[in-house]
């Protein structure tokens, strides 16, 4: 019997034909060869915290929940192939069992690395790229129902337009990760005005492994987090007060728990236009929207990278992301602030609120056609696509038949 | 001498109104409703906020805690858990507590360059 389904913030909400939890390689593949010979369509789905209708079909949607864990490490090369619908918060531990961690991680860590990997997800911190950008070796199910192997070293191309694909190249079911030795890092959040922040953001961006701010539009505050190495000499910041400060390993200190549930929207701007842009936003934040709008804004910085969709490709990245209470209205208030965040060049994160479709998103990105080349070599039928990739990819459904 | 338990366990503020404008420097002169909590005894006292309005059903626990020996002063403008709160907009809160309380309730409107400030104790309901 058909089951509905809702992702994280309960703001995408349908009813898929099916739901399939494969167990194993040979399930899915028996899966997909099935739903191409019925002439059905398929998506696949992580942990279901995006909030663009990615997933969204009423045909067969497909859980990666049995893929799972940490199959394989290599401690000395400092990689590992994991399961592609292991949770960031499970892995983390995982990896930390082998002396391994990712690099970077983002404020919460409930997502699937597939689906992490698939939407771009990032933390924060100038030199640091986003997670896609770990991704060196994949296994996954393709349309046809193929069991496909990609490596950096094999398949350089194929691994660029990987990095970022939405779930519409293929099924993946393992991924290999590039890590780190598993590290510590001293967190520490400061609560200043932000015009005070502002003055000192340029610093505070440089002399940070990761920093980031939010900004609370009913206040002018904002709360200021950085994160270093322990060891590293950490100066108090004479404009902020200190809050609270926390040191251990990185999959324990970079992500925080929320059960407050939250619908968002997220552009990445190049780096140099941050400063201006959020100024802009405060300003309209503050003359229009405060009646409505209690909750914060997200400032981050990110490292650029060369993955065909990443919002970082080629450019390094400031990004600003506004955030509403799930069951408060929020499209009026992400529709006024859009504009502003695409007139400073900005691309929107895959997996948040935005409006963008194909004619305003393929100027933004110069790799776009060789993606849609690969993912049509791939895919020709569109099996893996729903309405709403087909319009944000700009792909004609007859020119499909 | 150490003060025991004072206050109620149930309070009430009918007339909330956050005031949308404001002037001067924030979060200093930022036109707010404020709650200002007591608790004198020796248990943090755990709160639920239960915010009533005019046209709609009411939005609630927000959850907050006091510790044990100390007040807690916040503007209701920065509650966001389970929702921000509209500006602007009738309201009336109850507070529960899990100990004894005192509560107190103030307005700070700076709407107008000369600021005003109103304050007063809130109801005590019955238990």
């Amino acid at each position: 019997m058909p089951t509905e389904w809702t992702n994280w913030s309960g703001s995408l909400c349908f009813t898929p034909n099916t739901i399939a939890v494969p167990a194993d390689e040979d399930e899915l593949v028996a899966i997909v060869r099935h739903a191409a010979l019925a002439g059905r369509t398929v998506r696949v789905v992580g942990a279901g915290h995006s909030s663009t209708p990615l997933v969204e079909t009423s045909d067969l949607l497909v859980s990666l929940e049995q893929f799972s864990g940490v199959l394989e490490h290599n401690t000395a090369a400092r990689t590992a192939t994991v399961g592609a619908g292991t949770r960031l918060h499970a892995l983390g531990k995982q990896l930390h069992a082998v002396e391994l961690a990712l690099e970077n991680l983002g404020d919460v860590d409930v997502q699937a690395i597939a689906g992490a990997i698939g939407t771009g997800i990032h933390g924060s911190g100038k030199t640091l790229k986003i997670l896609s950008s770990q991704l060196v070796g994949l296994r996954m199910v393709t349309a046809s129902g193929e069991l496909v192997e990609w490596t950096e070293q094999e398949q350089p191309e194929e691994l660029r337009a990987a990095r970022v694909a939405l779930g519409t190249l293929g099924i993946f079911t393992t991924v290999t990760l590039q890590l780190q030795p598993a590290f510590q890092l001293h967190r520490r959040e400061w609560c200043a005005h932000v015009e005070d922040a502002l003055d000192h953001l340029e610093q505070l961006v440089e002399q940070n492994r990761n920093f980031d701010f939010y900004w609370y539009p009913r206040s002018d505050e904002a709360k200021l987090r950085t994160m270093n190495s322990p060891e590293a000499r950490q100066p108090d910041l004479a404009f902020a007060r200190l809050l609270d400060e926390q040191a251990g390993w990185s999959h324990e200190i970079i992500p925080k728990q929320r059960t407050l549930r939250f619908d968002e929207m997220e552009y990445a701007l190049p780096a140099d236009a941050g400063p201006a842009c959020f100024r802009d936003i405060r300003q309209r934040v503050k003359a229009k929207w405060r009646r409505s709008v209690g909750w914060r804004l997200l400032y981050r910085t990110s490292a650029a990278d060369d993955s065909f969709l990443s919002t970082n490709y080629e450019r390094s990245s400031v990004t600003i992301s506004l955030h509403q209470n799930n069951s408060l209205p929020y499209q009026a208030y992400f529709a006024d602030l859009e504009p502003i965040l695409r007139a400073y060049g900005g691309r929107p994160h895959w997996g948040k609120k935005h409006t963008l479709l194909a004619a305003e998103l393929r100027p933004l990105y110069p790799c776009w056609e060789q993606f849609q080349h690969i993912r049509q070599r791939l895919d020709p039928q569109g099996l893996l696509l729903n309405t709403y990739l087909r319009d944000l990819f700009g792909i004609d459904q007859e020119a499909l038949r | 001498m150490t003060h025991g338990a004072s206050g109620r366990t149930t309070w009430a503020i009918p007339g909330g109104h956050i005031p949308l404008a404001s002037t001067g420097h924030e979060p200093t002169f930022v036109s707010c409703d404020k709650l200002c909590v007591l608790n004198t005894s020796a248990t943090d006292a755990q709160l639920a906020l239960t915010i009533y309005y005019s046209d709609r059903d009411a939005v609630g626990p927000y959850p907050l805690s006091v510790a044990a020996r100390r007040v807690r002063h916040l503007r209701l403008n920065d509650l966001i858990e389970p929702e921000a709160m509209p500006l602007e907009v009738p309201y009336a809160c109850v507070v529960l507590s899990s100990v004894p309380v005192v509560v107190q309730f103030s307005r700070r409107d700076s709407g107008q360059a000369a600021t005003a400030i109103t304050g007063g104790i809130a109801f005590p309901a019955a238990e």
